[in-house]
């Protein structure tokens, strides 16, 4: 992994700050809030694929924050405490240590429905906003997740188990493309047995793929119902703690990335954020790839990261 | 449905277990009776609950087992008809030494397409959600079992361990936010 230490904790989360790799900085921070499925280190899974090392080689200073691994404790930890709580002390944490007024703030999936809602409610702690295809409109997605997430009754789940299970989410996982992930995936895999550099980077995905985090119960009770079924985030009716999550208040340069063949966050859930904004600097961009390959392949290296640094560079 | 004789049956156990943890419940009041003192007798006076319990998870496999039965015929549903694609595609494919690769690319498609249209049809979700349903119904039953034999053990029950992670939880969130405020003022007080 790029080299980094855990500069602050919080519960069981952490934030993590990569030493710099060049001798300048842009001057303004970037923290990445990572998705609450799976684990942040995709995003530094390979130095070759690195998002990470590569935001850093452009001179950014990057921020991770690591959301952690929840025990039935944490079965009350709602939207709030995330955006408000955690999120919020993070930020607060690194405009001190910079002593920057503002941050640039990347979300990744469900992490940038977290960011979204957190750059509602501080606009003045955020200069620029990144949404990497993030969580937004749940009734335009068309992907099973969503169809599964509609049908779940959310609220016996969080009354018997608590936080929602790994095991739930491999579930979840399993229905998308089964036969592609199911079998192809595995048959490539053994075709390629002799390409250490293939089997090196099928282990790491895989690795990556089978370890998720539990979700806390009230925070996944609030997410199936207000984004999936009752899509309040979208239509500007959505309220944490009684503070409203409104859209138009986002006014600040946000750049907004979907992935084409996004089967997690289809681009029909993700690009009418890019349209509900207030922001007059905003830039939609799209990749011919998928959920993960837009932040951890080839591509990403080449056309993501690129793109995203030029945007960035102009506006820290 | 439930046939009448599988239901008879269900009735008689029903009548038979609620009978006998009667007869435990009623023995185990009587000073004389064995179970006289300490958790025993807690656990012979909730074994009523217990017995409750158990019949509840027995009419409630019968639900999940409806809703089981018709997820694996969806998906087999949904295997035959790709299979009969696949097979209506398959001499259309060029002989020879690639035949192979490109049948199966052509089973990988169809079989993905049509399981996809499947998993995202409304009949399969609110089977599925029908079935992960009845499933919690079954563990519910299981931690209340847990409950009444935490309970004749003197020990607290999920709920009142709830209670207690809730608590925790209110207080951390407003000493959370309040150390946030300080934290605020002190930067705005330190910048000017």
């Amino acid at each position: 992994m790029t080299p980094h230490e855990v500069v602050q904790e919080m519960d069981k989360t952490r934030l993590l700050h990569y030493k710099p790799l060049t001798d300048k900085q842009h001057k303004t921070p970037l923290l990445i809030s990572y998705a609450l499925i799976n684990r942040f280190h995709i995003l530094d899974i390979h130095p070759d694929k690195s998002w990470v090392r590569n935001l850093l080689q452009q001179g950014f200073d990057v921020y991770m924050l690591d959301w952690g691994t929840p025990t039935s404790m944490d079965k009350y930890l709602d939207f709030d405490d995330y955006v408000n709580g955690y999120l919020d002390s993070y930020v607060e944490y690194i405009k001190n240590e910079s002593s920057s007024e503002k941050i640039s703030l990347q979300g990744y999936c469900t992490g940038a429905t977290i960011a979204t809602a957190y750059t509602t409610l501080h606009p003045d702690s955020v200069k620029n906003y990144i949404a990497t295809a993030p969580v937004i409109d749940g009734w335009r997605d068309t992907t099973v997740i969503s169809n599964l997430a509609k049908h779940m009754d959310v609220d016996k789940m969080v009354e018997v188990i608590g936080n929602m299970p790994p095991e739930f989410m491999y579930y979840c996982f399993s229905v998308l493309k089964p036969f592609e992930q199911g079998i192809e995936k595995y048959v490539n895999f053994f075709k390629n047995i002799e390409n250490k550099k293939f089997v090196d980077n099928f282990l790491r995905v895989e690795k990556w793929l089978g370890d998720t985090p539990p979700i806390p119960g009230a925070l996944f009770r609030q997410w199936i119902k207000d984004i999936y079924q009752d899509n309040l985030l979208i239509q500007n009716k959505m309220y944490l703690e009684g503070e409203h999550i409104d859209l138009k208040k986002i006014d600040m340069p946000v750049f907004t990335q979907v992935a084409v063949g996004d089967h997690l966050v289809s681009p029909e859930c993700s690009m009418p954020l890019h349209y509900a904004i207030d922001s007059k600097d905003k830039t939609l961009r799209m990749y011919p790839t998928g959920h993960v390959g837009m932040i951890a392949s080839s591509l990403s290296q080449k056309k993501v990261l690129p793109e995203l640094g030029e945007w960035l560079a102009e506006r820290s | 449905m439930q046939s009448e004789s599988s239901k008879d049956i269900t009735d008689y156990y029903k009548h038979l277990s609620l009978f006998w943890t009667d007869i435990i419940h009623l023995m185990s009041s009587k000073p004389q009776a064995l179970t006289s003192v300490g958790p025993m007798r807690a656990f012979a006076t909730n074994s009523k609950k217990i017995s409750m319990e158990l019949i509840e998870i027995n009419e409630d496999l019968m639900e999940f087992n409806k809703h089981l039965t018709e997820y694996y015929k969806q998906l087999s549903d949904a295997w035959g008809v790709a299979q009969k694609k696949v097979n209506l595609k398959a001499p259309e494919i060029p002989q020879g030494i690639e035949q192979i690769d490109a049948l199966k690319e052509i089973w990988i498609d169809i079989f993905d397409n049509d399981f996809t249209e499947l998993f995202d049809s409304e009949k399969f979700g609110n089977n599925y959600g029908k079935l992960v349903s009845k499933e919690l119904e079954l563990t519910k039953h299981w931690n209340n079992i847990t409950n009444v034999i935490l309970q004749s053990a003197n020990l607290p029950s999920k709920e009142e361990i709830d209670e207690v992670y809730k608590e925790i939880h209110s207080l951390k969130k407003r000493v959370g936010k309040l150390e946030l405020e300080l934290k605020k003022k002190e930067m705005k007080k330190n910048s000017k």
